[in-house]
C-alpha cells in the first residue's frame, strides 16, 4: 500500500519541462512499493484524479520562479500564490496552477501537499534537460526520498 | 458607421506573439481581423527524423497533453499504412473505443470549464465552482470515466503505452470492459443527459452569428466517421486520405507562424460543427434528441455552435462506446499479438478525427523501417484560415457593441474553436511572497 504519491507534470519532448516524468523514471527505477508513481505528461488537469483519498502527495514541476535556473524550491500548495492564466483561449491554458486551485475550490487537497518546483533553463521543444537541471533532478529525487522516510516514521508513530 | 477600433488581446503574453486577437477598424473600414497562433509540430520533421516505427508513435503522443491519445493513434495509422501492416477487426474496436474516451474527455471538458463561463459571462471556471458545484463535479466525474477508458484500453490514460503498430501488446480483460460499459450506462449516460440539460439552458447566450463556410471532416459508409473513412468536402465530396495535401493546401501568412490552410475557398472549418453537419445521419437516436433539445440542426453555420455539437458527439460516444464494448464480448476476446512484420517500406498517411478536427500524419520510411520524412497537419492550423475569415464577418455586424463586448465576442468565438495553442503552456509561475 502506498503511502506517498508523486506526480510529475511536464512534456518530454520541451527540454527541462521534461524534469517531472524524469524524476518519475528515476524513482521508478528505484523501486520504492510505498510511492505511488504518477506521470501526468502535460496535461496537469489530470493531477485531480490523484489527491483525493491521499494523506500525502507530491507534485514536481518546472516552475518560473524567477530563480537561477536549477533552483529546487519545495513549497506547501496552500502557501504560495500562483499566477493563473485567466480567461484561458483553450483547455491548454489550464494549467497546474488552475489544477490546484479547482482542487482547493472542491475541497480536494489533501492535507500534505508539497510542490517541488524547479527553475528551468530552457523549455524549446527537442531541447534535452540543462545541466543545472540534471544536477536539481538529483537533488529532487533526495527530497522525495527524505520526504518518504519522514511519511514512513510518521505511519509508524 | 464610420468609426476606429483597435483590440489587441494578448492571451499568452509568455509565449511571445502567440496566441492573440489583433482587429484593427479605421475609419469604419476593417483592416485586420485575425487570430496568431504557434503551430506546436513546427519542429514535427526534425523530431520524427530517424526513428524507427516502433518509436514513432510514442513520441507523439508526448506532443501534447491533451491531445495524446489523437497523435498516437493517428501516427499508427501512417505508420501501418507504409508497411503494409493490417490490423484486426478487434485491434480497430479497440481503437474507436480509446477515440471514444478521448472525444467525450476533450468535448466535457471544453463545453463545461470553457464554453459555459463565457454563457454565463462569469469570466472562467473559476466562479462556478462556488454556484455550481455539482456541474463542475460532474464534468469532472465524465472526465474520470474517459480517463479510465484510456486506462484500460491502452495502459495508460495520459501516455498510452499499450496501442502499438499493428494491434495493441495487452489486451484489456473482458472484466474490466463490463465495468466500463456499466458506467458508461449507469455514470455517464445520467451525467450525459443532465449536460444536455444544462447546456440547453445556456444555449439562449449563445451568440447569434452565421457565416457558411466549406466543412471537411472525415466521412465513413457505414459509421459516424472519427476513426476511418475519406475525407469530404462540403464542397466537392469524397478525397482519398492520400491526396491530404490536395486538401489542405498549407500556406503562409505574415500575422501567424502557423501555416493556414484552404482548400475549395478561402478557409474551411474542421471539427465536431464539420463532422456534425457532414455526418449527422449517421448519428443515433438519441444524438439527435440532444440536438434538437439544444437547437442544433443540420445545416448548422453557427460557428459557435461548435460547442453544442461537441455535447452531441458525447452523448454518441457514450452509447457508441457501450455498442462496441458488446460487439467485443459478442466476438470474444482474443490475446493477439500485434502484426509487426513489414510487407513494405514507403510512404504512409494516417488521419482522425480528434476532438478538435482532421488530423493527419504522413511518415516516409527506410527499408530498415526508420522515418526519412514526416509531416503532421494538426486541427488548429486548418481552422486559422477560417476562424479569420469570421472575425471579419463578424465585426462590422457587432460594430454597435461595446469594445469591451466586441472583444468578448471574438474571444467566445476562437474559444469555440478550442485551438491547441501550445500543447505544453502549462508550466507553473509562482510568485513568491518575500
Amino acid at each position: 500500500m502506498a503511502i506517498l504519491t508523486v506526480i510529475g507534470v511536464g512534456s518530454r519532448l520541451r527540454g527541462d519541462d521534461a524534469i517531472g516524468p524524469l524524476l518519475i523514471d528515476a524513482l521508478s527505477r528505484q523501486t520504492h512499493s510505498q510511492i505511488e508513481l504518477v506521470d501526468a505528461g502535460s496535461d496537469a488537469l489530470g493531477i485531480l484524479e490523484y489527491l483525493e483519498g491521499r494523506e500525502h502527495v507530491v507534485v514536481i514541476d518546472a516552475c518560473q520562479m524567477g530563480r537561477e535556473a536549477g533552483s529546487v524550491v519545495e513549497f506547501d500548495a496552500a502557501e504560495i500564490d500562483f499566477v493563473l492564466k485567466d480567461d484561458p483561449i483553450s483547455l491548454h491554458g489550464l494549467g497546474l496552477a488552475e489544477s490546484i486551485k479547482m482542487a482547493a475550490s472542491l475541497n480536494m487537497i489533501p492535507e500534505d501537499l508539497k510542490i517541488i518546483g524547479i527553475e528551468p533553463e530552457s523549455i524549446q521543444f527537442n531541447g534535452s534537460l540543462s545541466i543545472p537541471v540534471q544536477r536539481a533532478l538529483k537533488m529532487a529525487v533526495d527530497i522525495v526520498e527524505d520526504k518518504l522516510n519522514r511519511v514512513s516514521q510518521l505511519a509508524e508513530a | 458607421m464610420s468609426r476606429d477600433l483597435d483590440i489587441k488581446v494578448h492571451h499568452l503574453t509568455r509565449v511571445e506573439g502567440h496566441g492573440n486577437i489583433v482587429v484593427n477598424m479605421k475609419d469604419g473600414v476593417l483592416e485586420k481581423a485575425h487570430l496568431s497562433i504557434v503551430e506546436p509540430p513546427r519542429f514535427f520533421e526534425a523530431m520524427m527524423k530517424g526513428r524507427s516505427f516502433h518509436e514513432a508513435a510514442i513520441i507523439t503522443s508526448r506532443i501534447c497533453g491533451i491531445c495524446s491519445l489523437g497523435h498516437q493513434l493517428t501516427s499508427l495509422v501512417a505508420t501501418e499504412d507504409a508497411l503494409g501492416l493490417e490490423i484486426s477487426e478487434q485491434t480497430s474496436l479497440l481503437r474507436k473505443l480509446l477515440i471514444h474516451g478521448a472525444t467525450l474527455q476533450s468535448n466535457i471538458l471544453h463545453a463545461y470549464f470553457l464554453a459555459a463561463p463565457d454563457f454565463l459571462n462569469v469570466g472562467s471556471v473559476f466562479p462556478l465552482i462556488a454556484t455550481h458545484k455539482d456541474v463542475v463535479l460532474r464534468a469532472l466525474r465524465m472526465k474520470r470515466l474517459a480517463n479510465d477508458i484510456g486506462d484500460i484500453v491502452s495502459g495508460r490514460a495520459v501516455h498510452p503505452i499499450t496501442p502499438v503498430p499493428g494491434g495493441f501488446s495487452r489486451i484489456p480483460e473482458k472484466a474490466e470492459l463490463l465495468e466500463i460499459k456499466r458506467r458508461l450506462l449507469e455514470e455517464a449516460l445520467p451525467d450525459g443527459l443532465e449536460t444536455i440539460e444544462t447546456m440547453k439552458a445556456l444555449a439562449g447566450a449563445i451568440p447569434q452569428f452565421e457565416r457558411e463556410t466549406e466543412y471537411i471532416s472525415l466521412k465513413h459508409p457505414d459509421e459516424y466517421a472519427l476513426y476511418e473513412g475519406d475525407i469530404f468536402s462540403s464542397d466537392t465530396g469524397a478525397i482519398s486520405v492520400h491526396k491530404y495535401l490536395d486538401v489542405t493546401n498549407e500556406f503562409v501568412v505574415n500575422h501567424s507562424t502557423s501555416k493556414h490552410a484552404k482548400y475549395n475557398r478561402n478557409s474551411y472549418f474542421v471539427g465536431a460543427l464539420a463532422r456534425w453537419n457532414n455526418n449527422h445521419a449517421q448519428l443515433g437516436e438519441e444524438a439527435h434528441a440532444a440536438a434538437e433539445a439544444m437547437g442544433l440542426k443540420p445545416n448548422c453555420y453557427n460557428p459557435y455552435m461548435n460547442t453544442i455539437a461537441q455535447v452531441v458527439e458525447a452523448v454518441h460516444c457514450i452509447l457508441d462506446s457501450v455498442r462496441i464494448i458488446d460487439r467485443l464480448m459478442e466476438m470474444g476476446l482474443k490475446n493477439e499479438k500485434p502484426n509487426q512484420t513489414p510487407t513494405r517500406y514507403g510512404r504512409g498517411i494516417g488521419s482522425n478525427e480528434v476532438p478538435r478536427g482532421i488530423l493527419f500524419h504522413d511518415y516516409t520510411y527506410d527499408n530498415k523501417g526508420n522515418i526519412i520524412k514526416a509531416n503532421c497537419i494538426i486541427p488548429t492550423g486548418q481552422n486559422l484560415a477560417n476562424i479569420d475569415d469570421d472575425m471579419m464577418k463578424l465585426v462590422p455586424e457587432i460594430i454597435n457593441k461595446t469594445k469591451e463586448e466586441i472583444t468578448l465576442n471574438l474571444e467566445m468565438l476562437v474559444r469555440a474553436y478550442d485551438p491547441c495553442i501550445s500543447c505544453s503552456v502549462h508550466m507553473l509561475e509562482v510568485d513568491f511572497i518575500e
